[in-house]
């Protein structure tokens, strides 16, 4: 990306006005990683959103709520009960980018084998965007297609509210891939609501190997009111294999992709039971 | 490079610094061009770790950090690390496990190596792999860098009033046990 | 006394010496091709092809000639047209001369089409876009099949092509080289055989991936000759390829090599010096070109990708019967290497194990892709993967243990092998015995460190996540013989330090010290006396330079004979010092002695009478050294890993590497030689992948092409196991190479241990693990 100007802004209504008034010319930038691999002939101005005090995880009420402009690497070493950010940020990328990109930069403009979105899509996450003033969007409208559509008109993420979990959830989240550092093949999220070992409801969403980010409704459906046994989890991530496209990456077959995404989901329930039976925290 | 209108300003291993630059700048190269040579280009690409350099304290590829990022922060390059007289801690042991070969991700290890002693009481064998995931080595297999971080973070935790590290770690041997 | 106990009493060699250039590079010191550059050199940016295969009907630089900053177009328009290899090696060089430095055909996605030098990159960028290109678009060839296919499309159609002696090149047939043998009779050992195999293997494309990408820089000197600082495994070779596609004198040009970003072999090509010369010339300005990552895997040399077929019969005695070894590589689209490959992969593998029938035959084919280089372990890291996974498979058709039956038929010490003498590089070979074998010490103690005994029969393994542990053995060369050359000069200082110098190029490998510890060995003084320069083909003798594993071999024997030279000259001015005939003193400790120590003089006082005060002379040893031999290093390596059956993935739970390198030089080094080959080994089984569309390669980063972190490494142990060769420098054969031949083989004979799924074929990605494991489940 060719920058002509790079702005710091001093607060948030006057990175929106900046960028309301640039418009295509005008990119805010967080960490700045992507910026460096997006194509354009035309140069636009970098808004800098550093220092606009959109970095901080605080826990406030039934939330944690994460400024849109905390790296991945302070989610990574957040702690607290009943906290799971951690696992996926953990498996994203390098040290290096951790430290540099944001909750925010990985999810306005949502890469397909992006791992945040599908945590939050299983989290029933509620994103706070503030366009002259701040309003939220749960994770299934905001993730419905390319998120980078709200932000068009300057408006701009400030903050990403995750539902503490309570006693009766489990979460689990399965990231394959070739190595460490790898972009993902197959991220798998899945948080169950247990009653008793029954299972209550479910939210269980897919990313990577397939178009964009989603949940699998599917999935979840062969799961509600049933044992949080391996049998129902069998059957339930059967059920994943036929609930989305399934595509070719890093040379091989999509059908390799499907039963991997199959295997991925199987484990991802089973993490979450573990976890709400307490073993996993 | 061309004049620009445009400058820069931070705290470069300690000494307050302006620098003309353009927007679009990375922060390796304006280093490079001012002499801080020790930073290295291997892929531009924000995956190899050898332009690593500390931004306010955390390791940061500079081939992916746009120069104008660094406004009014304090940036640590390989040249704050140790002398010929007096290298740093982990540069000596490094040298000692016989942990250089060519070299060109040393400097970025090296820094690497620096965010996790100062950011970190727990040196368990995860956090530290967390750490050092960012930057490749295509000479050693790891396995002499291993040993020689893990003798700088032995003696860390060792030393007192630092507290116990909890997680699991393998001894400075590495796998030689 | 065994031996290789001799080692035990040197008092440089076989020590673990800290590398001399370790601090300086720890402090991120200038030190690399790209540390020198001033910062008003050119930038050189190239238009590569797009295209696999195309004829460039027109081409129009003249809107790019006139952009601002640009000062040099280079296309085949303003260039000489003259016919040479890319590949780094001796002369006249064993491969076609089939590439110019640009022409009117583009062969591969990621050849060159034009160059520009201008005053930034961002200048450079904008005026390629502005070259106008015309491809006539040509079908291209994407694969051995369609190489070797009847009427298959002509890749060097130019009349220029052809090898400078005499071996077989047939460009019309694609066909860049073919090489065969035979020993005692392979249909008769097939026929003898109790069990019979035929089977084919495929080992892919790979690139080195040293974490500095090339890099060069060339200046005009004040005395108008070309300077040219690079970063080369073949300084010497680089200065006489420049020379010859520039059509100037050898005379004009200096090659520089500074501190390397490793090679790995990939930087014993000429990629870029030709253009680099060629703009500084053209613009009397200091230019660089340094590619980037994605340059480096488009258009960088990768490993040969290989098709073995091996066909095989064993007696139930154990004894191999026969061996019938078929290689075909891939050289992409030119052909440098393509002989020399091919001959490695038999006559580096062959002889590992006694069979009187063996068959050989090699052959390589131009293809419209990326091209193949030297890396290291070159042709036999593709064969042994077909050879050890096949020596498991006859051990189990007998009913023997993998490891018993290699035990049994492996060359142990004063045996030769008609491959030696059958297989040169491009020409016969030479006949030769092992004169120092270690293997099967190898084999007993990496088998105890990998716990061999608990190894159990994958029929009884059951669950998702299998264990299982493989093991191969492993054999290389040591230099070329009676072809390669190394020379080193040595001379004395006031204090009694020592300038070395020596053409042999250290590219990262700490070959610097090891030449230094067996000259201060040989001079009976201090490894830290010496001051070590390599390589400057101005001020350093020459050295074929640092390929086919003969730096520590060749070079070093070169290097003792030096200091050799200059131990004479300094016993005959210390005798003369002390007054004592030459034969009554010896030297120790730097000092000349008489044999009870009562007089002595040192190697300082030496220095300052014979350069100040009488006879004055400067004591300066010169040698030269070629090889009768090229001593195998041995290996055997073993794995434990473990096989999640639902998805196919592998993790590598342990993995050990022996190695008989001779006496180990410098043992910590030899450590992380056998280290970082065998990760790279790892990954190459595992993860590293060309993953191709139309010819281009998509994967052209590290995000994308995966190599291993140390968050991927799995403990790696290494086991020097010594041997003692008598015709190497203090007993030292290589060590560099052998280790990356492992990994695959081993991965694979674990896979089959831990599933009974055999694979022929890597990166042993999930989806053919589990396809494989699959494929056996419907079986039963």
């Amino acid at each position: 990306m060719k920058l002509s100007e790079f702005i710091h802004p001093g607060s948030l209504a006057e990175a929106r006005k900046a960028l309301r008034g640039l418009g295509p010319k005008g990119l805010p930038l967080a960490g700045g990683t992507a910026l460096h691999f997006m194509q354009s002939k035309t140069p636009v101005t970098a808004v800098d959103l550093t220092g606009l005090g959109l970095s901080y995880i605080r826990r406030k009420g039934g939330f944690f709520s994460i400024g849109a402009a905390t790296p991945i690497s302070d989610i990574q070493r957040y702690r607290s009960p009943r906290w799971a950010m951690h696992e996926i940020c953990r498996r994203i990328s390098t040290h290096q980018i951790r430290n540099v990109s944001t909750i925010g930069g990985n999810i306005c403009r949502v890469f397909p084998w992006a791992d945040l979105p599908v945590v939050l899509l299983a989290m029933n996450a509620r994103m706070v965007i503030y366009s002259g003033k701040e309003s939220e969007m749960g994770a299934d409208e905001f993730f419905s297609s390319q998120p980078a559509r709200l932000f068009r008109g300057g408006d701009l993420l400030t903050s990403v509210k995750i539902p503490v979990l309570k006693a009766q959830h489990g979460f689990g989240s399965v990231k394959a891939a070739r190595n460490a550092a790898a972009f993902s093949l197959v991220t798998i999220a899945a948080l169950l609501e247990l009653d008793g070992t029954t299972i209550k409801s479910a939210r269980v969403a897919a990313g990577s190997a397939i178009p964009f980010p989603k949940r699998l409704h599917e999935v979840e459906a062969a799961l509600v009111g049933r044992e949080a046994v391996t049998d129902v989890f069998k059957k339930a991530a059967a059920a994943g294999g036929t609930a989305a496209k399934w595509n070719v990456r890093e040379g091989m077959s999509a059908d390799y992709m499907r039963q991997l995404a199959e295997v991925s989901l199987l484990d991802a329930l089973e993490r979450a039971a573990e976890f709400a039976r307490g073993r996993v925290n | 490079m061309t004049r620009t209108s445009h400058t820069v300003s931070f705290t470069l291993n300690g000494e307050k610094k302006t620098f003309s630059t353009r927007p679009d700048e990375k922060l390796l190269t304006l280093l490079r061009r001012e002499g801080y040579r020790g930073t290295k280009y291997g892929c531009g690409q924000g995956t190899c770790g050898a332009c690593t350099v500390l931004v306010d304290g955390k390791a940061t590829y500079a081939c992916l950090y746009y120069s104008m990022q660094a406004e009014g922060r304090k940036v640590r390059t390989i040249e704050s690390a140790g002398t010929f007289d007096k290298p740093g801690e982990f540069q000596k042991e490094l040298i000692a496990a016989g942990a250089v070969q060519c070299g060109y991700c040393i400097p970025g290890m090296v820094m690497s190596a620096t965010a996790l002693m100062e950011s970190e009481k727990d040196f368990s064998d995860e956090i530290v792999k967390e750490y050092m995931d960012g930057n490749l080595c295509r000479c050693t297999g790891y396995e002499k860098i291993w040993v020689a971080l893990r003798r700088v973070l032995d003696r860390q935790e060792a030393a007192p009033a630092k507290k116990p590290a909890t997680g699991k770690k393998t001894s400075s041997k590495g796998a030689k046990k | 006394m065994n031996r290789h106990e001799k080692a035990k009493n040197f008092k440089q060699v076989n020590h673990s010496v800290t590398k001399i250039d370790a601090l300086q590079l720890a402090l991120g010191k200038d030190s690399y091709v790209a540390d020198f550059v001033p910062n008003d050199a050119l930038i050189i940016k190239m238009l590569w092809s797009p295209h696999a295969h195309a004829r460039i009907k027109k081409m129009d630089v003249s809107k790019a000639e006139k952009m601002p900053g640009v000062k040099a177009v280079l296309w085949y328009g303003n260039v000489p047209r003259i016919v040479h290899c890319t590949a780094g090696q001796g002369f006249p060089e064993p491969s076609p001369y089939d590439t110019f430095m640009f022409d009117r055909k583009v062969r591969f996605v990621g050849d060159r089409v034009a160059a520009v030098a201008a005053e930034t990159e961002e200048q450079a960028l904008a005026a390629l876009e502005v070259i106008k290109v015309e491809y006539e678009l040509l079908k291209p060839v994407f694969s051995i099949d369609e190489a070797m296919a009847p009427g298959a499309p002509v890749i060097h159609d130019e009349p220029e092509a052809h090898v400078p002696i005499p071996i077989h090149y047939e460009p019309k047939k694609n066909l860049v080289a073919q090489v065969g043998c035979e020993a005692g009779s392979f249909e008769k050992g097939m026929k003898d055989a109790d069990f019979t195999f035929d089977e084919t293997f495929e080992a892919p494309y790979a690139q080195h991936c040293p974490i500095e990408p090339y890099v060069s820089m060339a200046q005009i000197a004040s005395s108008g000759r070309i300077v040219i600082t690079t970063s080369t495994q073949v300084p010497f070779h680089c200065r006489r390829i420049v020379a010859q596609t520039l059509g100037i004198p050898v005379q004009r040009i200096r090659v520089i090599k500074p501190r390397i970003g490793g090679g790995f072999g990939c930087k014993q090509e000429i990629l870029l010096d030709d253009v680099t010369a060629m703009f500084a010339l053209r613009t009397g300005r200091s230019v660089l070109w340094q590619f980037t990552r994605e340059e480096t895997f488009r258009t960088g040399r990768t490993r040969h990708p290989f098709r073995v077929r091996l066909r095989a019969g064993v007696k139930k005695d154990g004894t191999i019967s026969a061996i019938g070894l078929d290689c075909i590589n891939n050289t992409g689209a030119y052909g440098g290497h393509g002989l020399t490959v091919v001959s490695c992969s038999g006559g580096k593998t062959l002889p590992l194990y006694h069979c009187d029938n063996i068959h050989f035959d090699g052959k390589s084919y131009y293809t419209n892709l990326p091209v193949g280089g030297a890396y290291r372990g070159f042709g036999a890291t593709q064969a042994f993967f077909a050879i050890e996974s096949v020596m498991d498979q006859m051990a189990e058709a007998i009913g023997m243990d993998p490891k018993a039956f290699r035990q049994l038929n492996h060359i142990r010490e004063n045996e030769g092998s008609p491959i030696f003498a059958a297989l040169g590089e491009g020409r016969e070979g030479t006949p030769m015995t092992v004169g120092s074998n270690a293997l099967g010490e190898c084999i007993v103690q990496g088998a105890e460190a990998i716990g061999w005994d608990k190894r159990s029969d994958w029929r009884g393994k059951t669950g998702r996540f299998r264990r299982g542990i493989g093991m191969a053995c492993l054999m290389q060369g040591s230099s070329i013989p009676d072809i390669d050359m190394g020379a080193a000069a040595i001379k004395i200082n006031e204090d009694g330090s020592f300038n070395l110098t020596v053409g042999a190029t250290d590219l990262g490998t700490g070959s610097d010290t090891v030449l230094a510890q067996i000259a201060a060995e040989e001079l009976e003084t201090a490894t830290d006396k010496m001051i070590v320069y390599s390589s400057d083909t101005d001020l350093t003798p020459f050295d074929v330079g640092a390929y086919a594993s003969s730096t520590t071999y060749l070079s070093g024997e070169a290097v003792r004979k030096a200091a050799a030279d200059a131990k004479r000259q300094i016993l005959a001015t210390g005798a003369e010092m002390l007054g004592l005939p030459v034969d009554q003193v010896h030297c120790e400790d730097a000092m000349v002695r008489n044999a009870d120590g009562s007089k002595k003089v040192s190697y300082s006082d030496i220095a300052n009478y014979s350069l100040y005060q009488k006879n004055q002379y400067q004591i300066i040893g010169t040698a030269s050294h070629i090889t009768k031999k090229s001593p195998p290093p041995f290996a055997a390596h073993y794995a434990e890993i473990e096989v999640d059956t639902w998805t196919g993935f592998i993790r590598v739970l342990k993995y050990v590497s022996t190695i008989d390198c001779g006496t180990a030089v410098n043992p910590t080094l030899c450590e992380g030689q056998t280290e970082g080959g065998t990760l790279n080994g790892i990954s190459y089984a595992l993860t590293e992948q060309y993953l191709f569309q139309n010819g281009r390669m998509m994967n052209a980063s590290f995000a994308d092409y995966h190599i291993y972190s140390m968050r991927d490494r799995p403990p790696l142990q290494t086991i020097l196991v010594p041997s003692y060769e008598d015709t190497g420098p203090f007993g030292a054969k290589s060590v560099s190479e052998i280790c990356i031949n492992g990994p695959a083989p081993v991965i694979g004979n674990a896979i089959y241990n831990a599933t009974g799924a055999r694979i022929n074929e890597f990166p042993f990605t999930p989806e053919k693990v589990l396809a494989a494991i699959q494929a056996l489940e419907k079986k039963k």
